[in-house]
This record gives C-alpha cells, structure tokens and sequence, in this order.
C-alpha cells in the first residue's frame, strides 16, 4: 500500500542528496537546510528536555532576586545572554528522594512503582503527550537522546528500583520506558539514513514499507495458542509496526524539504564536551529539518561516574556529589554544575541563531533544562533546580518565579501541556499550575 | 573437606535423604572441634578450647551453615518452632510493625508451603546469620540450623508433590544473542553494539526476558540493522562508500607490544572488519595530539606499518630532525603530513580482514634521554617526547568495488545458483528454506517461507537475483520467529498443566543458555527427530556444547554480568591517584579472570576453586602489577599462585577493581558486591531519605583513615543495621587497594597502616583476605548456592521465585556428590523442572504460585 502512496517528488527531492563521508562536525553543514514553516506567525511548537544528574549545587544555581530582571547566579552566568528567553522556577519539588524515583518522576510527575521487576510502572511524560500534540506530522514523534553507556553499569541501579527508572527519561505509557541513543553515529543514520544515492534511499524506504506488511501479516496471526502477556508483548510488537509505517508515510510526505544529508560523525567521541556538542548538533538539525518537534536529552545520566580531567575534575561526580560538606568537592560541584549550564548554552546559541518563520528555532521552542535533585549529598528532592528558555508565545522571560515551598514538579509539567494546547487539567500528581 | 560437609546419597525423585540433621548443643560443640582441629589458619579466632556447655548463640553463624547441609528428613509431627519464632523474630516481623515489609505474625512454621515466598525469605536470611540482626538475641545454632533444615525440607517436599516450572515468558533475542545469530546463521560477524540499542537487565542479566521490551525505535533499529546485514552478507554491489573507525583508549600504553600484533611492533591497534566488496579501501591514520596541539615523538625516527591479514601493505617513515624542525615551525600541518604518510589506500577483498597499524619497535638505545615516572605511556597529556601514539583508524571503502568477492557469508548463502531464468524461483527457495530452518530454529513452516519468497520476488522485480535474496533476507532479520524467543502450549493442556516443552524448544533452550546464540545443525536435527528429551542424548549434547568454543559466552555474559567484569570497560581509575594505570592493564584484568573463569569451565573443575584457585594467567604487564617476577611479554600463560591472598576471585585485579570507586576503595561496596554475588543475601536497599551524613573526611587537623570515616557512618544508627553487615566484609579486603595492588598502608608509605580486621556477619572475628575467604568458603553450599541461582536465573532469561528454589537447593546437592563440577550445576539446570517443563497460564496470565523475587531484594 505504501507503494502505491509513493510520492514521485520526493525522488526528485532527493536525488540531490549527495553522500558525506568521515566527516565528524556537523556545523558546517547546517546553512544546507532550510527551515521549514516560515509562517508569518509561528507559534510555540517545539519542545526539549535537558536532563542533568546529581542536581545543581544549592546557594549557587538558584537567582539572588525574584520577578523580572533577576540576578543571576554563578552557575546560571553562563546564560546571560538568552535572559529575554529565561524563566527560572524555584521551590518544586519530587514527589521522593532517591536516584532512580527522581529521574523517573522528573517528567513523569508521578512516583515510580518500587520493583525491579518487569513490572516497572511510571507515569506517560510530558514529551511524550507533546509528542502525540505536535508531533504526528513530522518523520519521528519525539527523539530520546543520552550520552552515558549504562551497559557498564552492572550492580549500578539504584537498589529496589528497576534499571529502566534511570535509563531513560521518556516513558510512552506508564509502562513503556523509551530507550535513549547514545551514538551521535546511530541517530545520525535514523534522521537521514545509511549513506547511499537518493535512488537508493527511495528504493529502500520502499522496501521497508513492504517488509513492514508483510511483518505486519505475520505478526497478527501469531497469537493463537499464546498465554496473554505473551501476546501483550507480541501486540506491542504490532502496534510499533504500525507506527514505523506511518513514519515512512510521513518522511514520503515531507517532500518540501531540501534535505542534503551533512556528513555523519564517526561514532561516540572520547571526549564528553565533543560528544554532548554532537548530539546537541543533531537536535538542533532534527528540528531545523522538522524531523522532531520533541526530544528528551539526558545529558547525564544519574549515578554518573564520569570524570572531567579537561575542566581539572578527576573525582566521579556521583562520589563528590556526596561531599560531606567538604568544600573543595563543593566547589569542584559549582564548576561542574556551570560547565554544563555552558554546553546548554551552546545549544541555545544555535538555536537563536537558527531563523525559523518570524523569528528563531528558539522563539518556538520550549526548553527544560533541570535535574531530579538539588541537594546532591541527601538527594534531596526539595527545591530542584529547573529552568525554562523560549517559547517566547506562552512565557514572558526574563523572569524568576518562586512558587510557595512543596509545590510539585508536576504542576510546571502541566503549565507546559497547556501551553502547547494538550487538553489536561491535571498531571500525574499536580496540584496546580505554574503561571509562565 | 570437614566431614560435616559430605553428604549421604540423595535420591532427588522421592527426596528420601540420609542426612546428618544435627540436634543439640553437644554435637555443635563436636563440629566445632573438628572444624578446628582441620583448620591451619592460626590467625582465625576459637583457637582456645571451647568450654563445654559453650552457649551456641555465639556460634559464628556461617560456621553453623554446614549443620545445615540437608534438607532434613521428612518429620512427623512437625517440630514446634512457634515459640522460637515468637521469641526471635516476631518482635520485630509482627502485622504491626512489618520491619523489612515482613511480618511472621500468625504464620505456622508447621505448614511453610502454604506461603513459600516468606519461607524462602526467612530461610536466605537466617543460614547466613543475617537475622536477627546483630545486637538483639539469637536463638542457639542447633535450633536455628533445626528451624532452617526443617523449613527447607518441607519446601522440597512440597515442590517434589507438586512442580511449579515458574514462567516461562517470550525472549527477545538482546543484542549480543542477535550478533551471534547471525554469525551462525551468516558466516557473518556484525558489532551489534553499533546497530541495536543497548537492552534493559533486571536481576543481574541483559537476557532476561522481562527487562527485554519492544519499541518503535527497536523496531526502527531491527530494520536499519537487517538492511545494513543483509547488504554486507550478499555483497550488494551497490554498497555505497561507508566509514568505519577504530579507536585506540586515550589510556592505553603504545610503548610495548600489544598482544596480537605483529612481533617486533609496538603500540597501535589490531582490527577486525568485515569490508563488503572487493575494491579499493582508504586506511587513514591518525595520531594522538598533545594537550598543545602537537605529535608525540617526532625527536626520533619511527616507521608505521600496516598490515593486511599478515602481511606488510604499507611502511612509511617520520620523525627525526627534518620533521621535527617543521613541527616547530607548524605543529598542525606537519602532524597531517605525518599522517598522511601513514595512511594509505589499498585493494583489498571482501569479507573478514584483520588489519593491524603499529610502529615498529626500536632499540631501547634510542630513547636514552627519556625518564619515563609512571608505566602508563600517555599520563602526561602534555608530553610531546617519547614514542609517537596512534588515537584512531579510519577505514572508508569500497571504492572501484570490483565485485562481491568470495565471502564466507556468500558461500553460506548461496547454495545454489541459477542456471537460468527457470532456475532461479527453484534456487530462491531452497535458498531461503535454508536460511529459515536455522534462524527460525526449527520453526519456520511453508507460510513462512511463502512470505520470504514474496519479498524475493519484490526484489527480483527491480535488481538481479541477489537483490531478491538480499530483501528476503532483510525481511527474515525482522520476523518475529527470529528475534523472539516464542514457545506455544499444547492447544489441548488445560490451564495450569505441566508440560515438557517440545524438543525444538528445548533445543533453543539449551543453545542461548550454553552459547547465547541459535542451536547448530547437529542439535536441531536432534531435535527435530524427537530424541533430545531422552536423558542419554540430552547429556551428550550438553558435553558437547561445553566443550565447543561457542560456550566462551558463559564467560563474556554470564560470569561478565555475575562478577561485573563488563564494568571495568567504563572504569577509568583516577589518573592523579593512579598515574601508572593504563588500557592495558584494564585488558589484562579482564584476560586474567576471563581466562581462570575459561578454566573451570573447559577443565571442568569444581566450582569452589573460582575461590580458592591456586592458578592464574598473566602476562608482563599484570605481572609486574602483582609484582610477580620473571614474566616477559604481552602474551598470558597460566602460573601457579604461591600468595595466599591472591588466589580465587577475591585476589583477582579486575574483580578489587569493579568494586572500588575510580580514586579509592570502597569496602561498602566491596561488601555489597560480596553479599549480592557470592552469599546470595543482598542487603537491603536504603531507606529512602536518609539524614545527610557528615562525611568529612578530616579530624582535629588530622586526615582520617577509611575505616575511621566508616565508623563515624555506622554510629550512626539508622545506617548501622546494614553497615555493620557490609562494611567488615569490606575491610577484610582493604589491603588491596582501588586497582588491586596490595598495600600495607593507606594513602601511601607515610599513611596509616591498614587494619583489615573485622567480624563477618553474626559470625567469626576475621583480619585480611585469606580469613575472609576461608570463612566465606565454610559452607561451601553458601556460595555453590549462589553461584547456582546466578546461573540458573541466567538460563531461564527471569528472575527467581520461591517456587524455583527448591530445584537450586536440589541442583546443589547433587552437584555436591560431583565435587561442584562445572558441569554439574549445568547438567542439574538443564534437568530442572524450570528448564524441562512449563506451565500452561490461565486466561488472565496468572501462575499458580505469586511471583515474589521483586519483594526479596
């Protein structure tokens, strides 16, 4: 069926498609796309996630002042230049402390079931709501980015909670954690696919779509004689069959792109800063060429055991997160907290710098950059740090707002649903909303 | 072996077991004086005499374990343990309180088979000594050995009347099985880190089959990894240039040889590849850059090699006063002139090729000026002296493919080849019936192959006759039949019967567990004529998937994930605490304890030598880290281990290694991954909310040892239940230090001595890790237990419910009349009831018994 829905023009689109070899950045590349939707109007219509493990030191992260104009913090310096587009909130708070329950509830809003079972029980994400808003139309619903491989990891879960509650931060239902790409190389290949002539791709997205029906067929008539959580996995399997379809339809739609496919980086740089520039690199891509209106970036992962030897950090974050009050740990935390506010920055710059309809790839989007904790040593989950940039429709800027102590995390997740038009009066466990 | 420790002969059937069930205070007091009497460590604690009358209470409780080797006869009446319970445990475990979410109130130890999951509980906790907690009264060992064997027994009993197989849900193959697929099935070797996202684990495992979800994105992932196959094993001829690069670890030392690399080399990297057309291939070379921008070495003269499949294809010299006069005048141009030198652009054939780059070695007199401090050649970022060091490879091709070649994977495919047009349906099928019998596993039925041959013509349509193959195989790599793992019931079992699986089934079974891959011809031809069940040939075929190498994936997924060996990739010790590290020590850890692992399995051996081994296998580097004289070179040969605390795991570099943190030890961890992974009694979680701790780790101007830092911790009550199980278990272990050298004194020659002394459990006072291991060894059922429910978790691809212990309790006693071979745990796994047999779920996927293994930890 998909043949026959076949857009000739897309061929035609593609055939400019040339082949980029080896070539690691993608910078260079990227005046070769266009931006879609130069409506005179844009509305708010794209929204990111940046998560950070290990929570953000207290004292320094959070603005001296309240309201308009406010003051900003050392480790917030770095984003001064985007103020007109900043909204701080202080005060939320999780709903638990721990490793893996603030992760999982991080966009959540509600307490992940304790097990370590396959029983695993969240709550659906705000990006993935946004996701079913926005994202029906472009190729991929939402993209779930990481930088940490926590194949690694064994025995490093947190104790009675499943692996799944810190692997991820995007949950499609309450019970389907979404894996997070951790090479530059793979989502690469996802976005504009295996190098090859614009022939070729065509040939291949038509291949696929027959490989899906006749999956399709095969896959249905599987579940006799099967007890009923096996054929719960098997329907799962079906239903992502379905959704893999009507990808293809979408990308085969997505004809008035002029894609040329930037060279694909090699893999997963050694180097952090360069690894997390990639990925920030490609969802900026990914949105520039409305491939995604949606991600989740875990930018580190929680229980993190990373060193930064190029910032003079040779400590695991995780053990200096337990400081015991120790101040050079404190400090080496300030400076890491702000190191990574500066590769956020990055990320912003790119996107004010991207025009897209009336203004930039920054106006129309909304950004969440935040962390499950605050005070790393008790992982407490009072008063998390958490900040908004863009979306210059549905948030003033340029503002602190602190809500009243014990406000859930869950009523700014709710103001952000509404902001993108998602018809929910309450989230997970909202009490409330946060007026932006 | 103690006496107390042989067992008499089980008939497992009927469970009518002759055993040494010990009541009463005078023959504890005995065992003990045997125990002393057999026992050489001076240093352990009990050497007086022991009083009689001795009041068993301070019984050390693991030392009591082998009172409890059986399960105990069948009594009648069934004991009275009501009012031990009310006096031990009940204040505590009371509906009220629920301490630990358990509670014994109104629970009749008489009948444990009516609730086998609290049962189970109470039995793992109180055969180590793990309850009552340390500090509040404890019943006399008799009783409570007495409480256990009872409990056990009737358990057994239970479990022999009625057989519960437990689940038995859909697998999804994980990455590593797929990658092993489609070796078997293609002659192909794939990096299915670089197709498939990394799966999910849960209880320890990547296989197990609930932690292995479905998702768009897999699925998306499946069919960009089945064309990238598929391509590569026919030798599509329209393969576009791809790159590829290989990376050396920033931390690897380039001054000595690396082991596979051509004699008379140093540093570089060996890669495995498998290009997909013969054509011409770009080999680029790069060097790693100094924190200032330049190229290590350029002082001297240096020559790079490449080789082919051992062969010389390319030498190219640098360095010396030319190249490093222009590196002073341009660091960045002379370095990519350099490299350009380097790199080359060969022909080569498709298929499997091994490449190496390396530099070759040089007379130690050249290097005469240079005083290197610490063994890892690249600590110092900012060194532009020495030898040169190569970051990464990059091999992009084909061009000017000149055709697919001879491969492996072609030869494997291609069993046929049309003559004509006529021919080519007949082949396709054959073909394709081929490739289905193996990687649906026996499974495949005319639908199936219908289904591929449609896809074939689909391809035919617009390519050749290996197009169409190429799209039947793509659509192959995504069938549910080959990345799922799916046993159907008998269409007429009734809900809740118990059924043998079918011999194809069990044919599967037997090859993810053994080989992590898809069963070879021999085993599903076995299978396929219905013979596998037959005892005689089922044992047959298990000798024979141990003895092939395809078994090494015991070592890589099983002992890889049980002893989390796979976590020493991401360890990067720190640099400043440990400036000698370096890759290749890394890799030597894991080689070494790969290689002991190998050991027992292929030789067979018991399974208590993993403990206690008195062999390893270094090479030089690991050597000199142990400071083991004479040894030369980067290949590993087996030595006898003369050092009391070096042998077993415990001794081993990689294992002190994973359980430090990267700048120092961590006996919390140490003794955590002791308690999780050798005595099967995982602490419990913290509680949630814990009061911040001041950790400071200094005192009255003074800086305090690990051990006074971890007493502040466990003043502290609300951690002290559970520290005070873990971290003696730790400091027994804190003469070796985060990287497994042994130490006398932390924090260097002027640090504190290091006190190694503690008390195991409940248990005996011990001081070093030659104690610790004697103790932990006691029982030998203790960790023979563990190491059994680790393994069979791992076969099942689940987590373990109380319905499944009574099969370990029984695969250890019997492997116990076998010295703990190997062989036997396998053997007793593979005739399980959990592995043999499954179960029929009712309508709404309910199991007789309540799964209850996400309650334990």
């Amino acid at each position: 069926m998909f043949v026959t829905k076949k857009s000739l023009s897309r061929r035609t689109v593609l055939r400019c498609a040339g082949v980029a070899l080896g070539l690691p950045m993608l910078d260079s590349m990227a005046p070769a796309f266009q931006a879609l939707g130069k409506t005179s109007a844009a509305p708010l219509r794209r929204f990111g996630a940046v998560f950070i493990a290990l929570g953000e030191r207290p004292g320094y992260w959070t603005p001296k002042t309240e309201g308009d104009n406010f003051g900003f913090s050392p480790i917030l310096k770095p984003l001064e230049p985007y103020r007109k587009s900043l909204t701080v909130v202080s005060e939320l708070c999780d709903p638990v402390d721990g490793h893996a329950v603030t992760v999982a509830a991080w966009l959540s809003g509600s307490v992940p079931k304790r097990t370590v079972a396959e029983d695993v029980h969240a709550g659906t994400t705000i990006d993935q709501m946004l996701a079913k808003q926005i994202g029906q139309d472009t190729v991929f619903p939402s993209l779930e980015l990481a930088t940490e491989d926590f194949t690694g990891y064994i025995g490093g879960c947190d104790p009675a909670y499943a692996c799944a509650y810190m692997n991820t931060l995007s949950w499609k239902t309450p019970t389907e954690p979404l894996p997070m790409e951790i090479n530059p190389r793979i989502v690469f290949e996802r976005l504009f696919g295996r190098p090859g002539t614009a022939e070729q791709r065509v040939a291949r997205m038509r291949t696929d779509a027959s490989i899906l029906d006749s999956l399709q067929d095969e896959v249905s008539g599987l579940e006799s004689g099967l007890g009923p959580k096996d054929k719960d996995r098997l329907n799962d399997y079906l239903e992502n069959i379905r959704e893999i379809e009507q990808r293809i339809q979408r990308a085969e739609k997505q004809s008035a792109l002029a894609v040329r496919v930037p060279g694909a980086p090699i893999g997963i740089p050694e180097s952090f800063e360069e690894h997390v520039a990639l990925q920030f690199d490609l969802l900026a891509l990914a949105f520039e060429a409305d491939l995604t209106r949606v991600f989740t970036f875990m930018m580190t992962r929680d229980v993190s055991q990373r060193v930064y030897p190029n910032i003079g950090i040779t400590e695991p974050h995780h053990s200096m997160s337990h400081h015991g009050g120790d101040p050079a740990k404190i400090a080496n935390l300030v400076k890491l907290n702000t190191y990574h506010v500066e590769l956020f920055g990055k990320f912003l710059k790119k996107l004010s710098e991207t025009p897209d309809g009336d203004g930039s790839l920054l106006d129309h989007s909304m950004i969440l950059y935040g962390s499950g904790m605050s005070e790393s040593n008790s992982h407490s989950r009072l008063d998390i740090p958490t900040l908004l940039c863009g979306g210059t429709a549905a948030m003033k800027g340029n503002r602190h707002i602190k809500m009243p102590k014990d406000t859930p995390l869950a009523n700014l997740m709710l103001s952000i649903g509404q902001s993108f038009g998602v018809e929910i009066d309450k989230f997970g466990i909202s009490t409330g909303k946060v007026d932006l | 072996m103690p006496l107390w420790t042989r067992y008499a002969p089980v008939d497992n059937e009927t469970l009518k077991i002759h055993t040494i069930v010990l009541v009463g205070n005078l023959r504890v007091n005995d065992q003990i004086g045997l125990w002393r009497s057999t026992h050489k460590y001076e240093k352990l604690p009990y050497t007086a005499p022991m009083p009689i009358g001795f009041d068993a209470r301070f019984l050390p409780a693991l030392f009591t374990l082998g009172l409890l080797c059986e399960a105990g006869r069948a009594q009648n009446p069934p004991p009275d343990f009501a009012p031990l319970l009310n006096r031990y445990c009940v204040t505590c475990h009371n509906d009220k309180l629920e301490t630990g979410d358990l509670s014994l109130e109104n629970r009749d130890p008489a009948r444990p088979a009516s609730a086998p999951d609290i049962w189970e509980k109470v039995i793992r906790k109180l055969r180590v000594g793990m309850m009552p907690p340390q500090g509040a009264p404890q019943p006399d060992a008799a009783s409570r050995a007495a409480l256990v064997s009872w409990l056990q027994a009737d358990l057994d009993r239970a479990a022999a009347r009625k057989p519960n197989p437990g689940r038995w849900p859909v697998h999804r193959l994980n990455r590593t099985e797929y990658a092993n697929a489609i070796r078997d099935v293609l002659a192909l070797e794939v990096d299915s880190t670089s197709l498939l996202p990394p799966d999910d684990s849960a209880f320890g495992f990547d296989n197990n089959a609930d932690a292995l979800g479905v998702s768009p994105v897999l699925l998306e992932r499946y069919i960009s990894a089945a064309g990238t196959i598929a391509a590569l094993a026919v030798g599509d001829p329209h393969t576009a240039p791809g790159s590829e690069t290989f990376r050396v670890r920033q931390d690897a030392s380039q001054d000595v040889h690396m082991e596979g690399l051509p004699l008379g080399t140093i540093g570089g990297i060996l890669i495995k590849t498998t290009l997909p057309l013969d054509g011409e291939y770009t080999v680029n070379v790069k060097f790693s850059i100094n924190n200032l921008g330049a190229m290590r070495g350029l002082e001297f003269p240096h020559t790079c090699e490449t080789t082919v499949d051992g062969e010389r294809v390319h030498i190219a010299n640098f360095g010396g006063d030319r190249d490093f006069k222009a590196s002073l005048a341009n660091i960045t141009t002379t370095a990519q002139e350099i490299e350009a030198r380097c790199s080359a652009r060969l022909q080569m054939k498709a298929g499997p090729r091994r490449l190496t780059v390396a530099f070759l070695g040089e007379s130690a007199a050249q290097n005469t000026m240079r005083l290197q401090p610490f063994i890892r050649s690249s600590e110092d970022t900012f060194d532009s002296l020495g030898h040169p060091h190569l970051d990464r490879v990059e091999i992009t091709g084909p061009f000017n493919p000149a055709g697919p070649g001879d491969t492996p994977s072609r030869r494997q495919i291609f069993i046929c080849h049309p003559a004509g047009d006529a021919d080519e349906q007949a082949c396709a099928r054959k073909i394709l019936s081929r490739l289905i019998w193996r990687a649906y596993r026996g499974k495949g039925d005319q639908k199936d192959l219908d289904r591929l041959t449609a896809l074939y013509a689909e391809g035919r349509s617009h390519g050749t006759f290996e197009t169409g193959i190429e799209v039947a195989l793509e659509r192959m790599l995504v069938s549910s039949r080959f990345v799922f793992r799916i046993e159907r019931d008998p269409p007429d079992a009734a809900p809740g019967a118990i059924v043998p699986v079918s011999g194809l089934d069990l044919a599967s079974r037997l090859s993810f567990f053994l080989w992590s891959t898809i069963p070879d011809e021999e085993l599903l031809q076995v299978a396929s004529q219905g013979n596998l069940h037959e005892p005689g040939v089922l044992d047959r075929q298990v000798r024979r998937m141990l003895a092939d190498r395809k078994s090494d994936a015991l070592i890589d997924n099983f002992a890889g994930q049980w002893l989390y060996l796979r976590n020493l990739r991401t360890q990067i010790p720190n640099s400043v605490e440990f400036p000698d590290f370096d890759d290749n020590l890394r890799q030597a850890f894991q080689q070494e304890t790969e290689l002991f692992f190998a050991s027992v399995i292929h030789e067979d051996r018991g399974v208590l030598d993993l403990m206690n081994g008195d062999y390893t296998f270094v090479n030089e580097r690991l050597a000199r880290h142990y400071g083991i004289p004479g040894i030369y070179g980067s290949e590993f040969r087996r030595i006898t281990v003369t050092e009391e605390a070096r042998k077993g795991l415990l001794g081993k570099g990689a294992i002190l290694m994973v359980t430090s943190h990267t700048d120092r030890t961590s006996p919390v961890v140490r003794g955590k991954w002791i308690l999780d992974n050798l005595l099967g009694t995982p602490p419990p979680p913290m509680p949630a909310n814990v009061p911040p701790l001041d950790e400071s780790n200094q005192k009255d101007g003074r800086v305090l040892t690990m051990r006074e830092r971890m007493e502040a911790h466990r003043a502290n009550p609300y951690c002290a239940t559970c520290h005070k199980i873990m971290d003696p278990i730790g400091f027994a272990m804190e003469n070796f230090d985060a990287i497994g050298s042994w130490r006398t004194k932390e924090g260097g020659t002027g640090g504190a001595p290091i006190d190694a002394s503690g008390q195991l459990l409940a248990g005996p006072n011990i001081n070093g890790p030659v104690d610790l291991r004697h103790a932990l060894l006691k029982n030998p059922e203790i960790f023979v237990g563990t190491m059994t429910e680790k393994l069979i978790a791992y076969a099942l691809g689940r987590g373990l419910d109380a319905s499944d212990m009574p099969a370990v309790r029984s695969i250890v006693r019997q492997a116990g009349r076998d010295d703990y071979r190997f062989s036997s745990l396998v053997f007793g796994i593979v005739h399980s009831t959990p592995f043999q047999m499954r179960i029929k779920t009712n309508e709404e996927g309910t199991l007789p018994a309540a799964r209850t293994a996400s309650s334990r930890h």
